[in-house]
């Protein structure tokens, strides 16, 4: 008998405690994988969102301070400046209250210019600047509502005392990492708000750098340039941005590694359970491979990879079957549209986790069978056989 | 006859390891569970316990929170002579207009996150009948000051007679005030006219109103609906505060889902457990049988082995949670949530009776589920076959 027969066999002897093992091993992985995708997926949403050249200037003291609209051509002068655009929040309602997503006026000419890692067709873009009303949409909630492009939909204003009839003219790609948002032209609810008085603040100002290495002195210049001004602003990159918007969440992340951790621990306690059980009744067995001349290390061996065998296979499966259910219910555009996730709302379980679940999995196995593995292979044989004649 | 539960007592101590990581793996499982139910429970508890069923939340018809609602100065003017408003002793409308900000703060950590600014008239003091000052006094108008919530008193450092640094100016801290835990707490009262000032804005975001005594709230509902000038939506703030907790109750299905998978986990455990009990107490069990316990009473023992061990996790587990929300509460002063309206709330979490229940739910099952089986084959033995191994 090999010694890789010899560890199958053992896990065969009893097959329903090995299979009620390897499945308590595969629902907590399973678990973990679910709670791990939310931070994952917030650092993959703060990569993907944080390009190097792009910088945004803003109110010192906060998102609901306004920006007067003359900062546009003042930044755009800025010597490194390849393209300016602006978000102002409009904050309109489609159809139902709930139904909230972030819309913002913005400048169609210099879409490409400052966005241009963000892939919107070309076709699109140009529609996006032709039509007085057009709307360029991103992909979750596009699909979300079942929109389809040449659609006119009626965004009703809760901060502006305007309701704005879009049509839709494209699609911003899910991949950006701006999968929610809807963007339209500011000229129409200039026009629009026209009669009240007209509009002259911008929300924030998005620009971006030549080259990256031009940013810090941009960075630099922009601050200079509104020291004292009527409104003073905050420019950093976009990555520094993002971190002080995710940061909030910090809190409820500690607390689902706090949960992801328990898990993990109870899964250990139970696979240890099994694999001490295990050991304890082949302790005659073990005495009497010792007395034929096994040596410690052969015995350690096989005992450890019986527990982690049980890690791997069920963190296969454990880490698959999430993968595959959380993968499944993205498609369905079933996680899509929660308020309370925000920007995560669009979370995709990534195989990076999926890999980080079995690696979880291998190491409770380990882990479990290590003190039973460890007492069984330093059994005292004299005593052992004793018990055992 | 029932054998005796002292016999599964000593049995489980005897086996003293076995029982400690089953019981450990149970109790965690209640544990986890626990420390999420409290995260919902305290979520919703500070929001559910803002609103006042007498009072209603007017905003512009169509926003979600009032955060971003705009009214101007003259719906205002209406809502405060509409019939039916209560009024204080001294004859002021209890109409509390308020407008809503959310500029950075710095937090005492490092970083910046926003903060709920509520610019308010001292009426508000007597709209929302739980806020109530603490220590200091309350803001007088155009000076920049401010009163403090207790959750955010903490959370950014401030007390009385300190500044905080937010929007154009400093802000000199005049009071703290106490909601009993509700959202109020993690906000920043200041003169509603200051909070104008320092916007650039002229009207308010929302007003809150009180209905007066005898009079239907529906009706002054259906008053304001109706009115024309303004698109206005008025809605008991009950409602409104359960409308903001509503994003806490697709947590609850996550929650669920998630003490579900875990404790089918430990069941699979306890059921290891106690399918090597029956078998390492084969011949135990035959001599039992033999002297005259029948298979009822060998089920019933069995099952409560089960039971108990499940008790000891259950135990353990609530003591673990209770442990564990305490060392959050105090070491990390709550959880910080950033809600709908993108200001962050500091939730304590609580222990809630729901995840009480929760948790003896699933201890109870993992007990009995794990135990059925085990102890059916224990009842169902042969009993000359198990004698043989004596």
């Amino acid at each position: 008998m090999t010694w890789t027969g010899f560890v199958l066999r053992n896990l065969l002897r009893h097959p329903l405690r090995t299979a009620l093992t390897t499945l308590s091993v595969a629902l907590s992985i399973f678990l973990v994988c679910a709670v791990l995708t939310l931070p994952s997926a917030l650092n993959a949403l703060f990569e993907r969102t944080s390009s190097k050249a792009r910088i945004s200037v803003h109110h010192e003291a906060g998102l609901t301070y306004w920006l007067p609209l003359s900062y546009v051509q003042r930044v755009k002068a800025i010597p490194g400046v390849a393209a300016v655009n602006q978000f102002s929040w409009f904050g309109g309602i489609y159809d139902e209250p709930k139904n909230m997503f972030p819309n913002f006026a913005i400048d169609p000419e210099t879409v490409a210019g400052v966005w241009p890692d963000y892939g919107i067709a070309p076709e699109a873009l140009e529609r996006f600047r032709r039509i007085r009303n057009g709307a360029l949409v991103g992909e979750e909630t596009f699909r979300r509502f079942g929109w389809h492009v040449g659609q006119e939909v009626t965004l009703r204003g809760t901060v502006f005392p305007v309701d704005l009839s879009l049509q839709i003219v494209g699609v911003i790609p899910a991949a950006t990492g701006n999968p929610v948002m809807l963007w339209f032209n500011r000229k129409y609810l200039e026009e629009a708000m026209a009669p009240r008085g007209g509009m002259r603040l911008v929300g924030m100002l998005w620009l971006r750098a030549e080259r990256p290495e031009d940013v810090d002195g941009i960075l630099r210049t922009v601050d200079t340039m509104f020291r004292n001004a009527e409104a003073e602003v905050t420019a950093e990159t976009e990555q520094a941005f993002f971190a002080s918007f995710l940061s909030s969440f910090q809190g409820l992340m500690r607390l689902i590694l706090a949960v992801g951790v328990l898990v993990v621990g109870a899964v250990v306690l139970i696979a240890a359970n099994t694999a001490a059980m295990g050991v304890r009744e082949r302790i005659p067995e073990i005495a009497i491979l010792k007395s034929l001349g096994f040596r410690r290390r052969p015995i350690l061996g096989a005992l450890l990879a019986e527990s982690t065998l049980v890690g791997l296979v069920g963190g296969v499966l454990g880490a698959g079957a999430a993968y595959g259910i959380l993968t499944a219910l993205a498609a369905a555009g079933k996680t899509g549209g929660n308020n309370f996730l925000g920007p995560l709302s669009g979370f995709r379980m990534s195989p990076e986790v999926a890999l980080q679940g079995v690696a979880v999995a291998v190491v409770v196995g380990f882990v479990s069978g290590a003190v039973p593995a460890w007492n069984g292979a330093r059994l005292d044989v004299v005593a052992a056989l004793r018990k055992l004649f | 006859m029932a054998v005796p539960l002292r016999y599964n007592v000593r049995n489980l101590l005897v086996r003293r390891w076995t029982s400690a990581f089953s019981a450990g793996g149970i109790a965690l499982v209640v544990a986890a569970t626990m420390l999420l139910a409290a995260l919902v429970g305290g979520l919703q508890r500070i929001l559910v316990a803002a609103g006042e069923p007498r009072n209603l939340v007017v905003m512009r018809k169509g926003a979600t929170n009032d955060g971003s609602s705009q009214l101007p100065r003259e719906a205002a003017q209406i809502l405060r002579a509409m019939p039916g408003v209560a009024a204080a002793p001294d004859g002021t409308p209890l109409a509390s207009a308020q407008l809503v900000n959310q500029p950075f703060i710095r937090v005492a950590g490092g970083g910046r996150e926003n903060v709920l600014v509520r610019g308010v008239e001292p009426v508000a003091f007597q709209v929302h009948s739980r806020v109530r000052l603490v220590e200091g006094r309350s803001f007088r108008p155009n000076l920049g000051e401010i009163v403090v919530g207790t959750g955010a008193a903490r959370r950014y450092g401030l007390r009385v007679g300190g500044v905080a640094d937010f929007g154009r100016r400093q802000w000199t801290v005049v009071g703290i005030f106490d909601s009993g835990g509700t959202a109020f707490d993690s906000e920043i009262w200041a003169h509603v006219n200051d909070v104008q000032d320092d916007t650039r804005r002229q009207g308010y975001s929302a007003v809150r109103l009180t209905v007066a005594p005898g009079v239907d709230p529906t009706e002054v509902i259906r008053r304001i609906d109706r009115d024309g000038r303004f698109t206005l939506e008025a809605k008991p703030e009950t409602v409104y505060y359960e409308e903001q907790a509503e994003t806490a109750n697709a947590l609850y299905v996550l929650v669920l889902t998630l003490a579900v998978v875990m404790a089918t986990g430990a069941t699979f455990g306890a059921l290891n457990t106690m399918y090597a009990a029956v078998a390492n107490r084969t011949a135990e069990i035959g001599t039992l049988r033999a002297l005259g316990f029948g298979r009822g009473a060998i089920l019933l023992s069995f099952l409560a082995e089960s039971v108990l061990l499940a008790a000891g996790g259950l135990v353990a587990g609530l003591g673990l949670s209770l442990a564990a929300m305490l060392a959050v509460n105090t070491l990390l002063r709550g959880v910080a949530f950033s809600m709908m309206t993108f200001s962050v709330a500091t939730v304590l979490l609580e222990p809630t009776w729901a995840g009480v229940w929760l948790g003896v739910g699933f201890a109870a099952a993992i007990g009995i589920v794990g135990g059925l089986g085990p102890a059916w084959r224990a009842a169902n033995l042969r009993v000359i076959e198990a004698l043989h191994r004596a």
